[in-house]
């Protein structure tokens, strides 16, 4: 019995060995980083510098943190609310099968493997002012009288690429609900029948009650997903016009990758953790207190 | 039974350790007598890729032996994936290193000082002015080798001005402007100006603007000659609200989004006549629009009588901890070669570094790339500049220059205060 056990010990150490040098160590260098003065422009001053890189990313009148928080906000919040709605509207409609669904499931879920960056440049020729088949399509359907810029439209700009995000983030949905919703007993349903019960009241009292645990792990994974996917963005506004769709995950690859300050990159990575821990927290304290009231 | 298990797991964690630990190991060089030199290309694309092989195959060719292993990463990660490379000191022998990235590099001394192998280079004598400059930007020590140059002109397509009557080329910016304004809005989809909103458009918004002051400092474009901030005074204040002017009257106001792609293809469909763009655009513009429908002309000057031109350059270095400096050196001489350089430079569009390449080749000075002969030669109206890239707050410039202007072009902000912010920025 305790070689047995010591045995199981030994198998876990192999993983526990990879996890440990390829994330863990990572992500202690980089939360290391964000405490150091670490510009790559110049290394030979390097050194630790307490919390000055979080207080000049929040302080600093040029980079706007404020603006650039709620603007991750509203990223992600509109982003997951509208990715969760139409991929569990598309996880229904494709539940019960229908004559092609397979090939009709291929095409829709494609986008899926899609890279974000060429998403991004394929919308922001959709969006385009001039050239857009936006613009076209509304104009020649009376909507527009003159073409709309969509993504230099400090108004418009975020909408737009939470559009595009959109349609980028329905398949995960759609997957992931279309094989919750699969899951489902059908006996469930005849007895909701049997009691009376309507559609409507039958999504709302056996349908979402059941694939709860999947709705509450798929929504998590996917903000953490959006708050940390910059592709889009980048490629459709720069973070623009005036850092209306700059969010956390823009500033940071802009610290990085064209200020080579990584420090300050690293630090607006931590700020984003230290979010996502708490956000994540929450929830599931949240989620798991209304199960146990259930 | 237990002890073979234990055995077992300890053989297999120690695997485990082993391969983590060489797993970031370096390839062994080729074997004895044999050249084997790595070169990482910063500015990929497809087409210029295919052209830098050609070359390798060329000078392999005619060093039996020699091997070139090209690393390519895609365009938008590869300085900072050199950048990381570099740090390391991982293996590499040829470099190809930007004009923003040079002062990074030297300063964390990872590029050799290429003096002595100037010194005997008998191509060095040939070297435009600008090259010289170029490969002396940090220290005035020559740490890299141009090899090419970005110089703005302006793109005009002169078919779609004859038909708003237009015959001439505008020879001043003020006239540029003006022919610009006048033909916008005459119908709905034609625009003067194809702007640059985003991704380092201080490049072009600071050529047009500064070209009114007549003492702009040659060595920091962001001064003038009394080493105040180049903005901060009237004529600079009139010509920024100029700008504006023509971003409100000739631009769609989409320009505010448009990168270059955006400005490129509004050129080829007509909707914005004037195009202002470095050399590399002009084979695009053949393909797609035809040599016949349009020039290109030097920047025409401002209130001041001149242009204050960057030259925007790549250049070829040698990595400071390498053990094949002369074989790196070899290969480095023979692609920024003259002849090299200029099959490189008619291929992939930019400008050659070698005064023997405007002397004697046509190509270099005579059709749309006079405007670049021209430009080059009357130093009395086109002034060099330079960009203060020796300066740590450079690289973080193009975001905040980006986000003051666009707040300045929508009416958020008032020239005066996107001045103030700028010149906050430089504390000149």
């Amino acid at each position: 019995m305790i070689s047995e056990r010591n045995t199981h010990r030994f198998m876990l150490v192999p993983a526990a060995l990879l996890l440990i040098l390829f994330i863990y160590l990572p992500v202690l260098k980089g939360a290391t980083m964000a405490f150091q003065s670490y510009n790559m422009f110049d290394l030979s001053n390097l050194h630790f510098n307490g919390f000055e890189n979080f207080i000049n990313v929040i302080t600093n009148p040029d980079i706007r943190f404020l603006q650039i928080l709620g603007n991750t906000l509203v990223w992600v919040v509109g982003s997951l609310a509208l990715q969760f709605l139409l991929g569990f509207l598309l996880a229904m409609l494709m539940k019960d099968p229908f004559k092609g669904r397979g090939l009709y499931s291929g095409l829709v879920f494609y986008a899926w493997a899609l890279s974000g960056f060429a998403i991004g440049l394929t919308w922001a020729w959709l969006f385009n002012g001039q050239f857009g088949l936006v613009n076209d399509i509304f104009i020649r359907s009376g909507i527009l009288k003159e073409p709309v810029g969509f993504l230099s439209s400090p108004r418009l700009a975020m909408i737009s690429v939470i559009i595009a995000n959109v349609w980028y983030g329905i398949p995960f949905f759609g997957i992931m609900l279309l094989a919750a919703l699969q899951s489902v007993p059908g006996e469930l349903y005849e007895a909701a029948t049997i009691d009376g019960a309507g559609r409507f009241h039958q999504l709302f009292s056996v349908t979402i009650p059941y694939i709860r645990p999947t709705i509450i792990s798929t929504t998590l994974l996917r903000t953490m997903w959006i708050i940390n996917f910059p592709d889009i963005i980048y490629a459709m506004t720069n973070g623009g016009p005036v850092n209306r769709t700059n969010i956390l995950a823009t500033q940071m690859i802009n610290k990085i990758f064209k200020e080579y300050d990584y420090g300050q990159g690293a630090a607006i990575g931590v700020i984003i953790m230290v979010l996502l821990f708490a956000y994540a927290s929450f929830y599931l304290k949240m989620s798991s207190r209304k199960e146990g009231d259930v | 039974m237990a002890k073979m298990n234990k055995v077992f797991m300890l053989g297999l964690i120690f695997c485990v350790a082993g391969f983590s630990l060489f797993a970031g190991g370096q390839q062994d060089a080729a074997g004895d007598g044999a050249v084997s030199l790595t070169f990482f290309e910063t500015m990929t694309s497809p087409g210029r890729t295919a052209t830098i092989q050609g070359i390798i195959d060329d000078y392999k060719a005619a060093n039996p032996g020699a091997e070139i292993n090209l690393i390519s990463p895609p365009y938008e990660q590869a300085d900072n994936k050199l950048t990381l490379m570099l740090t390391s000191n991982q293996d590499l022998d040829v470099v190809e290193v930007r004009d923003h990235t040079i002062k990074q590099f030297v300063n964390n001394g990872k590029l050799m000082d290429l003096s002595g192998y100037l010194k005997d280079w008998d191509e060095a004598g040939d070297l435009l002015p600008l090259a010289n400059s170029a490969a002396r930007t940090v220290d005035n020590t020559p740490y890299l080798i141009p090899q090419f140059f970005f110089v703005k002109a302006l793109f005009v397509r002169t078919d779609i001005l004859k038909q708003y009557g237009y015959d001439t080329m505008p020879a001043t910016m003020e006239e540029m402007y003006e022919m610009a304004i006048a033909i916008s809005g005459e119908n709905a989809a034609q625009f003067g100006f194809g702007f640059r909103g985003k991704g380092s458009s201080f490049k072009i918004s600071d050529v047009m603007i500064l070209s009114d002051l007549d003492n702009i400092d040659p060595a920091n474009v962001y001064k003038t000659s009394d080493g105040k901030f180049s903005f901060n005074n009237d004529v600079a204040r009139e010509a920024v609200a100029n700008y504006v002017d023509l971003f409100r009257n000739a631009v769609p106001s989409d320009g505010i989004n448009w990168g270059f792609n955006e400005q490129v293809n509004a050129f080829i469909s007509g909707t914005t006549p004037f195009l202002i763009q470095d050399p590399d655009t002009v084979a695009l513009v053949n393909e797609q629009l035809g040599e016949e429908n349009y020039t290109v002309i030097p920047i025409p000057v401002g209130k001041s009588g001149r242009s204050y031109l960057d030259y925007g350059f790549a250049g070829l270095g040698i990595p400071s901890y390498t053990k094949k400096a002369d074989e790196a050196w070899d290969f480095i001489s023979y692609m920024t070669g003259a002849e090299k350089n200029a099959e490189f430079c008619k291929a992939y569009g930019p400008l050659p570094i070698h005064g023997a390449s405007y002397a004697s080749d046509p190509y270099f000075s005579s059709g749309v790339y006079k405007a670049w002969e021209t430009t080059m030669s009357d130093t009395d109206t086109y002034s060099f500049i330079k960009y203060p890239l020796d300066s740590p707050k450079y690289p973080g410039w193009a975001q905040v220059q980006e986000q003051y202007m666009q707040s300045l072009l929508i009416g958020e902000i008032t020239v005066d205060e996107a001045i103030a912010k700028w010149s906050g920025y430089w504390e000149y």
